[in-house]
This record gives C-alpha cells, structure tokens and sequence, in this order.
C-alpha cells in the first residue's frame, strides 16, 4: 500500500533523528520524551469521545477495560474489597424495560463542561483543563471524595492502599481520587487514548469536537447522540450513540 | 577538660566524613555526568536549595497545562540519580534508605511524599 508520510509520522521520526543526534553528540543518554509541546493548552481545543453502542460488542469494551488498565497501571489492588477496588472504566448493561433491547456501555468519566465533581472540591484538586479534560490534582487532593459523591455517573474511585510500581505517566496514590484522565499523557503527544486503540472498530472515536474536520465532529453531524443524563445539563465530552 | 576536647575532637572528625560521603550515591548517570565535568543543573547549591519550588512549578504546569517538558521533571531527576543493584542488576528504588533523595533529605531531616504516588523504580526503557 502506498501510504504518504502523514504529520504524525514526520514528527515521529523527525523526533527520532533529533533523539539520535542529541545522544551521538552528547555521548549520554538523556530519557527521551516524544515530542512535546511547550505552550500551555488552550481552550480553542475540546477532546470528546464518541461511543457507538450498536457497533460496540461485550469483548470490545472488556478489552477497553483492559487497555485502560495496562496503560494507567489500576486495578492491581490487592488488598481492597470489591467495591473500594479503582475502576477507571465500567462495563454497563441497560436494559429498555419496553423493549427488552439490551445495551452495553463503556462507562468512564464524561469529562463535563460543567463537572459537579470541581464545583465541590474544597482545595481545587478537582480541576477541568483548558481542552475539556477533567482531572485530579493529586498533590492536593486531601481524599475528602466530595467529587466522588457529586459525580452523576460514578466515575470516581479511591485508592484504599498503598501502592507500588506505578506508572512513571500516572502517579497514584492511597488517600487519593482518581479516575479516567482521557489518557492525557497520550493526548498531549498528539496519541489518542488506550482504549480508543483498542478498539478495531469505528465503535470508539476520539478527537476535537470542536475541529468541523475531525472525524468526530464529522460523526457527530450525522448520527443521532445522545449525553448521558443530559437532564443534568453538563455537556459531557462522552457521547453515545444507539442507546 | 581533656576529656571534652577528645569529644569535641571525634565530633569534628565525624562531620568531617559525613561531609566527605555526601556524594555516595548521587547515582549512576549522575555520577558519569560529573565526572565528565559537563555541568547539568545551573549549580548545585541552586536545585539544593531551590528543587522544591522546581519541581512544583514543573508539576502544575505539567499537569494544568499540559507542558511535558523534560526540565525539572521528577521522571528526569530519578532516571539520573537512580542506582543499580550490582549483584540482581535490579534499579533500587529511590526512597529506598541510602539512595539519592532519601539520603539527603535524611540527613537534613525533612520528609518528603513524592514517591509515595511516583514510581519508585526506574523503568529500563526509560533510559
């Protein structure tokens, strides 16, 4: 197949080559970062995902379960019971009781316009960035899980124990809230999140819903969406669609 | 009287040593950057003094803003100043006592809580 040089791959090896260089010409080797960005986000940037649950099968969102916790490093939890054990990502059955028709949803923070969990935390650890992604602030997170009561869809998680061998990308520790970060670490590299990869499918589509270009504004146009708990008016990033 | 200089004396002595192993474990990469006399950080009385408030600019920036820079990162400090188990070939981790921050802060006698949601261990293909 005759692919053109895409953007992503220029940078990629672009990178790669200026890695190299700076490694052969200083005879040490420095820990290598792909390539980074070093002017804050801005809000003219919105990531959403769009989840299309007709074409999302069972083993899709297990192995979107699965992607999220090999790249975030949850899950491994030992000592926890069952329901304080982290999970980052749900998988969900809604039934329509008039239809019978079952649904399965990945179920993961929404990443609100609006979050309740930021309104409610008292030291700001609670924070939206910029681009619409909802994060905690671990260093000053206090665990007092206001956030965790005030989110709609349960999003939220605790860590109960002491924890070892984390992720370099994703600190996390007991007497912290954490939950789904949209993968930013990958996001700021111009990568698309864990479980958006792994899913084969156009069943996950991740981008700008802000970008008229991007695939997802694209979708968005055409197909019929819906927010969970739109009632709430929070204008979540995470759109479904076929439920 | 004699008997107060001879304490006074091992007491000099003593904080002599502990001076002279200050740089212990200042860690493998660490260690080779020195010795090459490349100089890394502005000084070193600076990011002794002054690392703290680096490393909190560095973390809000980072995780407000999105700059993952490399500068003062915590992945950076610990990727250079992390040592080797010689007899496993296994990184220590570098809380671990006898290792590069904790003996400092050790020694001057102030907690820290970094590591405590950071990795510890240094990931080989980091380097």
């Amino acid at each position: 197949m005759n692919k053109a040089l895409n953007r992503r791959d220029f940078i990629k090896i672009m990178n790669a080559t200026t890695t190299g260089v700076a490694i052969v010409a200083s005879g040490i080797t420095l820990t290598t970062f792909a390539s980074v960005s070093e002017t804050p986000v801005t809000n003219k940037k919105r990531w959403g995902l769009l989840i299309d649950t007709n074409k999302l099968t069972e083993t899709d969102i297990d192995g979107m379960v699965n992607a999220c916790q090999q790249e975030q490093g949850w899950g491994t939890e030992i000592r926890s019971t069952s329901s304080q054990k982290p999970g980052w990502i749900k998988k969900l059955k809604i039934k329509d009781k008039a239809t019978n028709k079952v649904s399965n949803l990945a179920l993961m923070c929404q990443h609100c316009e609006e979050p309740p969990c930021v309104d409610v935390c008292p030291t700001n650890a609670s924070m939206k960035r910029e681009d619409g992604i909802v994060l905690v602030d671990k260093h000053l997170c206090i665990g007092c899980r206001y956030c965790m009561m005030a989110c709609p869809y349960d999003a939220r998680s605790f860590v109960h124990e002491t924890l070892n061998n984390q992720k370099e990308h994703m600190p996390r520790g007991k007497g912290t809230v954490e939950a789904c970060t949209m993968c930013v670490h990958k996001v700021d590299k111009g990568e698309t999140p864990a479980c958006v990869e792994s899913v084969n499918s156009e069943a996950v589509i991740f981008g700008n819903l802000y970008d008229e270009s991007s695939q997802i504004n694209q979708t968005l146009k055409i197909v019929q969406s819906s927010q969970i708990r739109a009632d709430l008016n929070l204008n979540t990033g995470v759109r479904y669609s076929g439920i | 009287m004699n008997r107060f200089l001879v304490v006074f004396l091992s007491l000099l002595v003593s904080s002599v040593f502990a001076y002279i192993d200050e740089y212990a474990n200042l860690g493998e990469q660490a260690s080779s950057i020195k010795a090459s006399g490349k100089v890394f950080h502005e000084s070193p009385s600076i990011i002794r003094k002054m690392h703290p408030e680096f490393l909190r600019h560095k973390r809000d920036k980072t995780l407000r803003q999105g700059i993952r820079t490399n500068e003062y990162s915590l992945k950076g400090c610990v990727s250079c100043h992390a040592n080797k188990n010689k007899i496993n070939n296994q990184y220590y981790s570098v809380d671990k006592q006898g290792q590069f921050c904790s003996d400092c802060h050790k020694k001057v006698g102030v907690s820290f809580d970094c590591f405590s949601c950071h990795r510890t261990v240094l990931r080989e293909d980091l380097l």
